[in-house]
């Protein structure tokens, strides 16, 4: 029973993705007084794109086609490790959150590569920035997962998020906050969003994820597109989950499932309403302002893991 | 029986290096002779790794004494920590030596190529030797071979003056670092009145807390200097690069080893217990030279020196372990201690197959462009595919990305810093989780520095003549090449083939600690995650996709030129932009004439990343010992007389001491 829980967390996280991606721009043109296209839009534009011919650039190697497969595959593994509607997940295992972060790394190094195997500029210029952004967010990610993991005495993302489940709502500690601070402000980094990057730029001088991508198409530039997509749903779940958690279901009964099921729909969107708010509200940052952005986050993840001190003594 | 094959193996395998094969090569120039040398250096160590894993089986010591023949006891012996070694020894020769045998061919004469092969052997002899030493005596006849050895294999390569200034260097550093080695261990002499290593292990605990201090501190200056920790490192990036490549695989894969060896030997094995603070001392500098190395690292843009720095930062990714382990000891928790010993110790494993393989695979490009400097470089994936291939692995592996190696031991290394928030009510409780963070950025700068690497090199146009006309290596090479790799993915995705015995080993190391569960946890998820992987690969895979050629969009222009690509430079920029503190680059830009700025006929501009602490730390210590040499020259006045007078007070001053000291 587990593991067909675990497959069907997997399916939603890896199917619902483009959902996510489309809720969020309906609700950004909402706030922005556009009509906005239909939340079902990304899911036509990869069907799209499925149907179309690759290009692929006459200097290229195999590592242009490789990449996006390398992508799509770790981060439908990063899938694998978070619990939605049930706090265990397919993969589950002591110091997942490690492999979680690791396995995001072997997704962009690939999509890295891929790009500088474009052989033009914007490329290389997507993935040197994305180096900076990544190498600086990895740190902050770890602390604040560490700190919660800490907090649970679990090195398993299902068992802090079965131990959160046990906690009382309102007896959250700081350290939950500085965690949560840390881990949304790299959550943006991670995904791409605003202020660190904007996901809808085609502007040489800002753009750091599309920049990479620049030269795909076709089926190529959907799977990259729907992993990107899955990259932002996974997260968005782990943070409910590590955070917010209450509504999980604790047994496997269909019924609990599917009331725990609505309880995630009404936090993911939440969520996201948040999400295109400050995306909406808030300015893209200078390219050298975003190491301030995320030393700002390690601070305050590293002031989590502090904080542990007091909590557990 | 068992035991008799062992000591035959391994009797075979030193006399095969350090007698048949250099005797055979001084013999004849002919080419079958020299076939046959290599063959043997190639088999022995075969033999070598099938002698380690019986001696790791048995867990017993097979001995071998010289100590009738030589004026201090002279012994070698295999426990489990030295077996270990002899197998990281003998694993990566096989393939270097199989590379180098490619390699030296193509780039040496005859009776040069004879010279490089025999030091090469007797090189691997003298770092089997350092492992397997089982009296202070043999150890350092081993570590000071060592040095000379390498220093003899840089030197023929060539004697341009700068090479001359850099082996200079990094024989100074050798041997002020083995001052500090040979100080530790004359300290245990007076307890244990011998350097037999049973005997100084017998005599450990009786000795008083200043020497302990004294000895644990000479050995981490001395092994230290030899693994490159910073500020020690300075020798590193100088005499690793200019080495041929298959010794600079030997010197950063194997040599970097033989120091974390020897600080294992002494701080775990001969000390016993160290000093409450040891761990802290080893974590700070390890995190310092951690950062710093990978920082160093991703602003360069020659090839070699690119590994050598990162070798710096591998070796702050081993010590941290180890500072962790030592921190845990201090605070009598021998599980986390445990865990903490098994991930340096791995790590070294796993460093030595990346690094040499991505040494080689520098060999491989410059044997085949002509350059190692990355902008030059560019495109050579279609060009040399397998090259390419095995390279990749050495990138991710090196880069710490799942389902291969590098992974595994930094796994481990987070799974022993996170297991420190267990130490209730100590320093180690926050430090050792934020230690998480800098091993976190460790990870994230090197990932980036290698997809640099990889990127730049291999993939896109070709910035080079030499890089377009580049032809795939030849056979020996891929061979040596592949063999390294597939190491690395085995690892990568069976970590529990290694990481048992390591476990046994660290048992008989850390008294008391039962399994971590984390190494038992880590083997049995990374097969399942590597099935996840490939199987959704796979399934993305078969969705038929149907190509066509189409050239990159060049804004109107009519084609791309390799000119418009992100060098190895412009890759680096943003990073090295934010950590300007660090670099402290001195630009200067030179305009002629002079006279006119607006109208520039030539500008220059030069770049130079000067080490800081070659500024702040090196210059005024080299100033003061120069001008106390200038000093101390006034004794030296050439006058017999004088000197007679110095005879005479040295005299009078010992008769003195002998009747005071009653």
């Amino acid at each position: 029973m587990k593991i067909v829980i675990g497959i069907l967390q997997v399916l939603v996280l890896v199917l619902g993705a483009p959902l996510v991606r489309g809720i969020i721009a309906r609700l950004k043109a909402l706030l922005q007084r556009r009509r906005g296209a239909s939340i079902w839009r990304p899911y036509s534009e990869l069907f799209k794109l499925l149907r179309k011919e690759d290009l692929v650039p006459p200097t290229s190697s195999v590592v242009f086609r490789l990449a996006p497969i390398a992508l799509f595959s770790a981060t439908t593994c990063v899938a694998a490790f978070v619990p939605v509607v049930h706090p265990s997940a397919l993969l589950a295992s002591q110091g997942d959150f490690f492999l979680l972060v690791y396995l995001l790394a072997l997704g962009r190094f690939f999509l890295s590569l891929g790009a500088l195997d474009g052989g033009s500029a914007f490329g290389g210029m997507g993935a040197s920035r994305e180096a900076l952004v990544s190498s600086l967010a990895e740190a902050p990610f770890l602390l604040g997962l560490a700190a919660v993991a800490i907090l649970a005495s679990h090195a398993d993302i299902a068992g802090m998020v079965a131990w959160t489940l046990q906690q009382n709502v309102f007896n959250i500690s700081a350290v939950h906050i500085l965690a949560f601070t840390s881990l949304a402000m790299v959550f943006l980094a991670e995904t791409g969003r605003m202020p660190v990057d904007n996901p809808t730029t085609h502007l040489e001088l800002t753009m750091i994820h599309e920049g990479m991508v620049l030269e795909y198409s076709g089926p190529s530039l959907a799977i990259i597109e729907w992993a990107s997509a899955i990259k932002l749903h996974a997260l968005l779940a782990l943070l409910i989950a590590l955070f917010g958690p209450w509504g999980m279901a604790l047994t496997d009964s269909p019924w609990k499932l599917a009331v725990a099921s609505l309880f995630y729909c009404a936090k993911a969107g939440f969520l996201m309403a948040l999400l295109s708010v400050i995306e909406s509200a808030v300015a893209k940052l200078r390219m050298y302002l975003v190491p301030d952005f995320l030393g700002v986050a390690s601070a305050v993840s590293a002031l989590a893991v502090i904080f542990t001190v007091l909590v557990k003594r | 029986m068992q035991l008799v094959s062992i000591g035959m193996g391994f009797i075979f395998l030193l006399a095969s290096l350090g007698l048949f094969a250099p005797v055979v090569l001084m013999m004849s120039q002919a080419k079958t002779t020299r076939v046959f040398a290599i063959a043997l250096i190639v088999g022995s160590n075969v033999v070598g790794c099938f002698v380690a894993v019986l001696c790791f089986w048995r867990g017993s010591d097979a001995v071998v004494d010289l100590s009738r023949f030589t004026p201090f006891p002279f012994a070698l012996g295999l426990d489990r920590l030295s077996a270990f070694f002899l197998l990281l020894i003998c694993t990566v020769a096989v393939p270097v030596a199989i590379f180098a045998a490619a390699y030296f061919d193509r780039h040496y004469h005859e009776q040069r190529c004879n010279w490089m092969w025999a030091f090469f052997s007797l090189f691997l002899l003298s770092m089997i030797v350092v492992v397997t030493a089982s009296t202070g005596f043999a150890f350092l006849v081993g570590w000071e071979l060592m040095t000379l050895l390498s220093a003899g294999l840089i030197l023929m390569e060539g004697d341009s003056a700068e090479r001359r200034h850099n082996v200079f260097i990094y024989l100074l550093m050798m041997h002020a670092g083995a001052a500090a080695v040979v100080a530790s261990f004359f300290l245990f002499l007076p307890y244990s009145h011998t350097l037999d290593f049973a005997a100084i292990r017998a005599a450990s605990a009786g000795l008083p807390v200043g020497i302990r201090t004294a000895i644990f501190l000479l050995a981490f200056l001395g092994f230290g200097t030899k693994a490159g920790i910073i500020p020690l490192h300075l020798w590193l990036p100088r005499a690793h690069p200019i080495a041929p490549s298959p010794v600079s695989a030997l010197m950063s894969g194997i040599m970097l080893k033989t120091a974390v060896y020897g600080f294992v030997r002494v701080a775990f094995d001969l000390l016993g217990s160290s000093p409450w603070w040891s761990g802290y001392v080893v974590l700070s500098v390890a995190a310092v030279t951690g950062i710093l190395g990978i920082l160093y690292a991703m602003a360069e843009h020659d090839l070699k020196r690119l590994l050598a720095y990162s070798s710096v930062e591998n070796i702050g990714i081993i010590f941290l372990g180890l500072g962790t382990s030592l921190v845990f000891l201090a605070h009598d928790a021998p599980l986390g201690a445990a865990l903490a010993l098994v991930a340096a110790l791995l790590h070294a494993f796993n460093h030595a197959l990346f690094k040499s393989l991505l040494f080689l695979g520098a060999g491989a490009i410059s044997n085949s462009t002509h350059s190692a400097d990355l902008n030059e470089l560019g495109g050579l994936q279609n060009r040399m595919p397998v090259t390419g291939a095995a390279i990749l692995v050495g990138c991710c592996s090196i880069a710490g990305l799942p389902l291969f190696n590098g992974f595994v031991s930094e796994w481990l290394t987070f799974r022993s810093l996170l297991a420190g928030a267990a130490l209730v009510g100590t320093k180690a409780q926050v430090i050792l989780p934020l230690m998480v963070g800098i091993l976190a950025l460790i990870g994230g700068l090197a990932a980036s520095c290698f997809v640099k690497t990889f990127g730049v090199s291999f993939l896109g146009r070709p910035r080079s003549a030499g890089a377009e006309r580049a032809q795939e290596a030849p056979l020996g090479m891929r061979v040596g090449l592949l063999l390294l790799a597939a190491g690395c993915v085995c690892i990568g995705i069976l970590p529990g083939l290694l990481l048992r015995p390591l476990v046994a080993l660290v048992q008989g190391l850390v008294p008391g600690a039962g399994i971590p569960e984390e190494t038992l946890s880590i083997a049995r998820i990374i097969p399942w995650i590597t099935v996840f992987v490939l199987g959704t690969g796979a399934l993305v895979a078969s969705f038929k996709r149907h190509k066509r050629m189409a050239r990159t969009w060049a804004c109107g222009l009519p084609d791309l030129s390799s000119r418009m690509e992100y060098t190895s430079t412009a890759f680096s920029k943003p990073i090295r932009f934010v950590f300007a503190r660090v670099y402290r680059p001195d630009r200067r830009v030179d305009q002629l004439p002079g006279d006119q700025p607006y109208f520039p006929a030539f500008i220059s501009y030069t770049y130079m990343r000067t080490t800081s602490y070659e500024r702040v730390f090196y210059r005024p210590f080299v100033d003061f010992v120069v001008s106390l040499a200038y000093r101390l020259r006034r004794l030296q006045t050439g006058n017999i007389q004088v000197y007679l007078l110095y005879i005479f007070l040295a005299l009078v001053s010992l008769l003195a001491f002998l009747r005071f000291q009653k």
